[in-house]
C-alpha cells in the first residue's frame, strides 16, 4: 500500500469497509483477532513518529502479529541505503514492511526493493495513504455515510500547508475518489495553483477561509511544516487558523478535522480542536480521527497479508 | 589529447553516401585511407587498394567521426560509475570517435597536472580521442580562478564548472575575459544554485502531485541573462550547456541576433522527454537540469530547426545502479547517452521533418569542433590528409536497447527496452575500425 492516488473507488470502499469491522476491535485491547497470528510486521521509520508508529504497532498485535522495530536503526547513519536497509530486514524473514521516511517516494523506492509487501507509513511530501483512508472513514462515520462511503455532495475544505502535506494529498485522492468536492485553502507560497494538479473538475483553490468555511461540510486542518521549509506571513493566523471565533460561521453539523501534530494557538485554537468552542452541532473529530486510525492499519495489514487482495493497487 | 594508438592498414569505403557538411557533400563517394591513419582520396570509384580492406558502405552514410562536446568520463574519482576505457567504448558504441570529457571528476581538472594525468590515463585506456574541459575555477567551487591560461596550454578545448554555474558575478566576468584571451568558450551550466535548493525536477504539475521540490525554468534563464550581459562586457565565446526551457532558448535566439558570440547545445533527453517521464519518481528520468515540458521540446526542437541550437551533446552522465535506486530525492542526476545519441537525435529531428541528415551530421561533427577548437586538428570533417575519422550509419537499421549490450560501465536510461531507428555501424579513428558491427547489422 504505497498511496491512494489512482485506487479505485471500489478498494477503497473495501478498506473502508473493513475498517468498519475492525473497529470494534481496534478499541479493545484484550480482544485480540487471531488473523495474522504467527505473522511478523517490521516497523522501518527513517523519520520520527509517534502516532502512526504507535497506531501501526498496536493494529499488528490486535491482529496477532509480532512488530520488530528498526526505527532509528543506526545503518543508515552508516552509510546503507534504504533499498540494503529494506533488503536486509527482508531477508530476516518478515511479512509486511512499514516504511516511513522524509522523502518523497521513498515508500515506492523501497517497494522496487524487496518481494515484501510495503506499506507507506509516510513519505515526505507525497503520501500517507492510511491518514487518507482514517480521514475518510472518520469523515463518513460523522456524518452518517458507513452505508457506501459515498461522499457525493459533501465539501471539504483543506486548509493550510497543503503544499508541503503528504496527508492532504493522500486524502484528496481518496475523498474525489469517494464523489466529495476538494477545496484547497490557503495563501499563495502553501498553496500555489499548480496544485491544481490534486484535483478533479469540481476542486478549486480558494484564497479567502471564510468563504471556504461557510460552504465547508467538513474543514481538515494542516499544520504549517516549517521543518519542510514552509514560511509563513505575520497575517497568517489572521487569515488562515480556525480560531475560535471563526469557527462560529461552521455550517451547522460541520465537523472538524486535523491530523495532528496540532499546533494549538496556531492553526488551530484548543477550544476548537477538543470541540468545547464549537457551536450549533459542529464538532471535532480530531481524537476520533486517532482512534479510528488503529482500525484502519489493521484493515491496511490484513489487506496486504491476508489474501483479500493484491497490496499494490 | 592522443587516443590510444594501434597499428591501421590501408581501408577503402566504398559506395556509401558521404555527407561531409565541412564541405557541403552530400554525395556516392569513396574514402581512401592510408596505413597512416589519414584520409589518402575521396572520389567516385576509387580503385582497391593494395594490402588493403574494403568496406562495402553501399546503403550507409559516411560521415565524419561524431564529436560529443559533453561527456562525463568520471576517471579520476569515480570509476565504479565509468572509466575512460568504458565510457570511450560507449562512445563508439554510439558512433562517437571524439569526446570531451567535462572536469567534475575528483580531483576536477583544474590544473595542468591533473591535465597532464588524464593525458597519460588517456594515452592508456582510451579508445577514441578524448579532449578536456578543464575548470572555471579552483576545484569548481566557485570562489578562486582556475589558472585558464596554463590549463589553455595544457590541452584544454573548454572551460566549464559543468555541473555548477559559477554563480558570483564578478568571478564570472574574470573567468569569462580569461577564457577569451584563451580563446577558448566558456561552456556554462545555468543553474542559479539559490532557486535550486532542494530541488529535484521541474517545477509542475507533476512535482506538485508528487510532493517535490520545483525546478523553475528561471533558475536557467537568470544565469544565461546575467552571462549575456556579461559576454558583451568580455567578448567571450558563450555557450549554454544542455539547454531546457523554451524562455532560454529566446534569451540565446535574441542574443545571436544581436550578434554576440552565444551558441547553445541540445541533448537528446530534452528533444525527447518531458517532465511526466519522473511519475512514479522514476530516478531514470531524474536529470540537471530537469525536463521540462512538451512546450519546452518544442521550441527546443525548433531552435535546432532554426540556427539557434547549434550542437548537440549527450551529456552522458553514468551513474551506478545502487545510486540511482535511492530515493528520488537522494539519487543523483543524469543518464547515459552516448550508445542511444543518434537514433535519439534522427527520431526528435530527422524522422519528425525537422532537419535532414547532412544538418543532424553538421550539429555532431564540424558545429562541435568548432565550439571546441578541434577544426585546427582536422577533426569534425573530411580533408585530404586529415585524420580518418569515420562514422558509418545505417539510417534504417531497427534495433531495441537493451541492458545486456550496453558498452559503458553503468546502464542509467531511462530508453532501455526502446526500439529505435538509425545507429552507427561502424566508427573508425585515424584509419583503425574500433567499433564495427557491419556484420551484426546486414
Amino acid at each position: 500500500m504505497l498511496g491512494l492516488r489512482g485506487m479505485s473507488a471500489d478498494s477503497l470502499r473495501a478498506l473502508l469497509g473493513s475498517t468498519g469491522r475492525m473497529l470494534a476491535h481496534a478499541s479493545y485491547p484484550g480482544d485480540v483477532l487471531e488473523t495474522l497470528a504467527g505473522r511478523t510486521v517490521a516497523t522501518v521509520f527513517f523519520e520520527n513518529s509517534t502516532r502512526t508508529r504507535g497506531s501501526f504497532t498496536l493494529a499488528a498485535q490486535r491482529l496477532g502479529a509480532g512488530v520488530v522495530d528498526f526505527s532509528n536503526a543506526n545503518s543508515t547513519a552508516k552509510g546503507e541505503s534504504l533499498a540494503d536497509t529494506v533488503r536486509t530486514v527482508s531477508a530476516m524473514g518478515v511479512d509486511a514492511i512499514v516504511v516511513r521516511s522524509s522523502r518523497s517516494g521513498a515508500s515506492i523506492c523501497a517497494a522496487a526493493a524487496t518481494q515484501v509487501p510495503v506499506l507507506n507509513g509516510g513519505d515526505g511530501c507525497h503520501e500517507h495513504p492510511t491518514q487518507g483512508l482514517l480521514d475518510a472513514f472518520t469523515l463518513c462515520e460523522a456524518i452518517g455515510r458507513l452505508d457506501g462511503f459515498d461522499l457525493s455532495g459533501v465539501r471539504v475544505a483543506i486548509v493550510g500547508d497543503v503544499l508541503h502535506s503528504r496527508v492532504a494529498r493522500s486524502g484528496a485522492a481518496a475523498l474525489q475518489s469517494l464523489g466529495a468536492t476538494v477545496e484547497l485553502v490557503g495563501p499563495g507560497p502553501l498553496v500555489p495553483e499548480s496544485m491544481g494538479a490534486l484535483l478533479n473538475d469540481a476542486g478549486s483553490i480558494e484564497r479567502d477561509f471564510d468563504a471556504a468555511i461557510g460552504r465547508a461540510d467538513a474543514v481538515m486542518m494542516l499544520r504549517v511544516q516549517f521543518e519542510r521549509g514552509a514560511a509563513v506571513a505575520s497575517t497568517y493566523r489572521e487569515r488562515y487558523a480556525l480560531t475560535r471565533e471563526r469557527a462560529l460561521r461552521l455550517r451547522e453539523g460541520a465537523v472538524v478535522m486535523h491530523p495532528g501534530p496540532m499546533n494549538v494557538g496556531m492553526e488551530i485554537d484548543a477550544e476548537v480542536a477538543d470541540g468545547s468552542g464549537l457551536a450549533r452541532g459542529a464538532r471535532s473529530l480530531v481524537l476520533r480521527q486517532v482512534a479510528v486510525g488503529v482500525a484502519v492499519r489493521m484493515a491496511a495489514l490484513e489487506w496486504c497479508l491476508g489474501g483479500v487482495g493484491a497490496c499494490r493497487p | 589529447m592522443p587516443h590510444h594508438a594501434s597499428p591501421a592498414i590501408p581501408l577503402l569505403i566504398k559506395g556509401g553516401r558521404l555527407i561531409d557538411p565541412a564541405t557541403g557533400t552530400d554525395a556516392t563517394l569513396d574514402v581512401a585511407i592510408g596505413a597512416d591513419g589519414r584520409v589518402d582520396a575521396i572520389g567516385p570509384d576509387l580503385p582497391e587498394l593494395p594490402d588493403g580492406r574494403t568496406i562495402d558502405a553501399s546503403g550507409l552514410i559516411v560521415a565524419p567521426g561524431l564529436i560529443d562536446p559533453h561527456v562525463h568520463l568520471r576517471e579520476p574519482g569515480g570509476e565504479h560509475k565509468e572509466t575512460i576505457r568504458s565510457g570511450t567504448a560507449a562512445a563508439l558504441a554510439g558512433g562517437f570517435t571524439t569526446v570531451c570529457c567535462m572536469p567534475n571528476t575528483t580531483p576536477a581538472l583544474d590544473s595542468p597536472r591533473v591535465l597532464a594525468d588524464l593525458a597519460e590515463r588517456c594515452q592508456r585506456t582510451a579508445q577514441c580521442r578524448v579532449y578536456p574541459v578543464a575548470a572555471g575555477s579552483i576545484g569548481r567551487k566557485g570562489e578562486q580562478p582556475a589558472p585558464i591560461q596554463a590549463l589553455a596550454a595544457g590541452g584544454a578545448v573548454g572551460i566549464s564548472d559543468d555541473g555548477d554555474a559559477i554563480a558570483d558575478p564578478a568571478l564570472m566576468a574574470h573567468v569569462l575575459a580569461q577564457t577569451a584571451k584563451a580563446n577558448l568558450a566558456f561552456m556554462q551550466h545555468c543553474q542559479d544554485p539559490t532557486i535550486t535548493v532542494g530541488s529535484s525536477m521541474h517545477d509542475g504539475e507533476v512535482s506538485t502531485r508528487l510532493g517535490l521540490v520545483g525546478w523553475p525554468r528561471h533558475a536557467e534563464e537568470v544565469i544565461i541573462e546575467r552571462d549575456i550581459a556579461l559576454v558583451e562586457q568580455t567578448g567571450c565565446s558563450y555557450h549554454v550547456q544542455h539547454i531546457s526551457s523554451a524562455g532560454s532558448v529566446e534569451l540565446v535566439r535574441a542574443a545571436r541576433a544581436r550578434g554576440l558570440p552565444v551558441t547553445a547545445e541540445a541533448s537528446p533527453h530534452h528533444l525527447m522527454l518531458t517532465h511526466e517521464a519522473c511519475e512514479g519518481f522514476n530516478t531514470l528520468a531524474k536529470m540537471n537540469p530537469p525536463l521540462r515540458e512538451q512546450s519546452d521540446v518544442e521550441s527546443i526542437r525548433q531552435a535546432v530547426v532554426e540556427g539557434v541550437i547549434t550542437v548537440l551533446a549527450t551529456d552522458h552522465a553514468p551513474h551506478a545502479k545502487h545510486e540511482k535506486e535511492q530515493p528520488f530525492e537522494d539519487a543523483p542526476f543524469g543518464i547515459i547517452g552516448l550508445e542511444t545519441a543518434l537514433p535519439l537525435y534522427a527520431e526528435a529531428l530527422v524522422h519528425t521533418g525537422l532537419i535532414d541528415w547532412p544538418r543532424l551530421i553538421a550539429l555532431l561533427t564540424v558545429e562541435p569542433a568548432r565550439l571546441c577548437r578541434l577544426e585546427r586538428l582536422g577533426l569534425g570533417q573530411l580533408a585530404l590528409g586529415g585524420p580518418a575519422d569515420i562514422t558509418l550509419i545505417d539510417a534504417d537499421h531497427r534495433w531495441t536497447f537493451e541492458e545486456s549490450q550496453v558498452a559503458g560501465r553503468s546502464a542509467n536510461s531511462p530508453f532501455l527496452g526502446r526500439t529505435m531507428v538509425g545507429r552507427a555501424v561502424a566508427s573508425i579513428v585515424a584509419g583503425a575500425e574500433r567499433m564495427d558491427r557491419l556484420v551484426a547489422a546486414r
